[in-house]
């Protein structure tokens, strides 16, 4: 069975890997798909960590894991929730939205073969950030129905 | 012998798989000539549609799974990316192999069927493969750029598919003279295919022509899609709700199955009597 200490030294260096992550991710810079997906899976894990620790934390002796909870959650609903994940689904948007523009404006005319080669990169980058926009709305959408 | 025709497609299509090394978005091939394992008469036919189809960007000889076949490249981007910017389409266009189109058109012709109904046609290659097996053939796609990419296409190969652009879930049948016609519907179970077909099945209910009809039905088994506890690749209960005999299953390549081990299947199905 797994004892409190092995609990509360999970969740703190889970802790850790979100307060680095969440710190050393700089929003105003173009974030792959691969980093956003990494920041919220981290998020997630911590929320569903805090939900299940705090139905079973009861005693005393546990308040310090306790206040460390609380803390994880306003850590989440104020600098992320509120602050960082509104704006990643803004860049995601503009982003999705520049890309689309400039594939629209690509010339219709004779293309090389590595021009359509190349080109169909765009196309596939743009699948992809679409497909991390569903999943950020996804999260959004959590958010909401809370 | 259409049965062994497709599964020497299949075969092909596997050995293609191995030996491509392209980068191009969509890739399919064709016998040159005719042979032992490809015993078809309208292969000329066959690439004078890819070779007037603008999806093609590039095309070269190859001897695979030794047939000598020409290589087509294409990117369909463009289209992908207007049916999302306009949210016109159910499904974005991805086509099935030329020679796929050409042999379940052989099929239905074999069963017995007059016309074909190619619904959510894309480049219109399924009535087109009709068209030149003598059958009637109609086209309906709901996306105007594929619509004048099928107008494009029937100009320069002189074959009139008859394409139009319409919604074929509301599309007025009767304006068809039908007395024997077999629907495609275009787009996999799992991706928008039984909406369409549930409104083409609803809306011919009251057609008297009905007890003649057929239903090609493309699906599935590829595990990243849900299974229908019906079976059937995806239609299963769809086939069940509507009473549709199974005719057969004849298994191909489509362009969705280049990198996929399964190919697509193909349900044949008809109204009973």
């Amino acid at each position: 069975m797994t004892s409190f200490d092995d609990i509360s030294e999970m969740f703190r260096s889970e802790f850790d890997k979100l307060t680095n992550l969440l710190n050393s991710t700089n929003i105003d810079s173009n974030l792959s798909p691969h980093e956003i997906v990494e920041i919220y899976y981290q998020i997630m894990n911590m929320s569903s960590m805090n939900v299940m620790l705090k139905q079973q934390l009861d005693s005393d002796d546990q308040k310090s894991l306790l206040d460390d909870i609380v803390e994880t959650e306003k850590l989440i609903s104020e600098k992320f929730n509120h602050t960082m994940h509104p704006q990643i689904l803004e860049k995601l948007t503009q982003s999705i939205q520049d890309v689309t523009r400039n594939l629209q404006s690509s010339s219709s005319g004779q293309k090389s073969k590595e021009d359509i080669e190349n080109e169909a990169k765009q196309y596939e980058e743009l699948r992809e950030k679409m497909s991390t926009k569903e999943f950020v709305e996804q999260y959004d959408k959590g958010l909401s129905d809370d | 012998m259409i049965k062994e025709i497709a599964q020497n497609l299949v075969e092909l299509k596997k050995e293609f798989t191995k030996v491509y090394d392209g980068k191009s978005q969509i890739q399919e091939v064709i016998p040159i000539l005719k042979s032992e394992k490809f015993p078809i008469d309208d292969l000329d036919a066959l690439h004078d549609f890819a070779k007037n189809n603008p999806i093609y960007y590039n095309s070269y000889e190859k001897i695979i799974y030794d047939v000598s076949c020409m290589v087509y490249e294409g990117d369909i981007n463009k289209y992908w990316l207007n049916s999302i910017q306009y949210g016109s389409s159910r499904a974005p266009f991805s086509p099935t192999w030329i020679l796929s189109a050409y042999i379940s058109s052989l099929y239905v012709k074999s069963l017995g069927y007059k016309q074909v109904i190619d619904i959510g046609s894309g480049d219109g290659r399924i009535a087109y493969c009709a068209k030149i097996l003598g059958l009637d053939s109609y086209s309906i796609e709901i996306d105007n750029m594929l619509v004048d990419l099928q107008n494009s296409i029937s100009k320069s190969v002189n074959v009139n598919f008859n394409p139009n652009c319409s919604d074929a879930i509301t599309f007025d049948y009767s304006t068809f003279d039908l007395s024997n016609p077999v629907f495609f519907i275009g787009g996999l179970a799992q991706m928008g295919g039984v909406a369409l077909a549930t409104g083409i099945l609803e809306n011919i209910e009251s057609n008297d022509v009905k007890k003649n009809t057929g239903m090609v039905l493309a699906g599935t088994i590829s595990q990243k899609y849900t299974p229908d506890p019906m079976n059937h690749a995806g239609w299963g209960t769809l086939i069940d709700k509507f009473a549709l005999d199974v005719i057969d299953t004849v298994i191909l390549p489509a362009v969705w199955t280049f990198r996929e081990t399964d190919d697509t299947h193909y349900i044949f199905t008809k109204f009973p009597k």
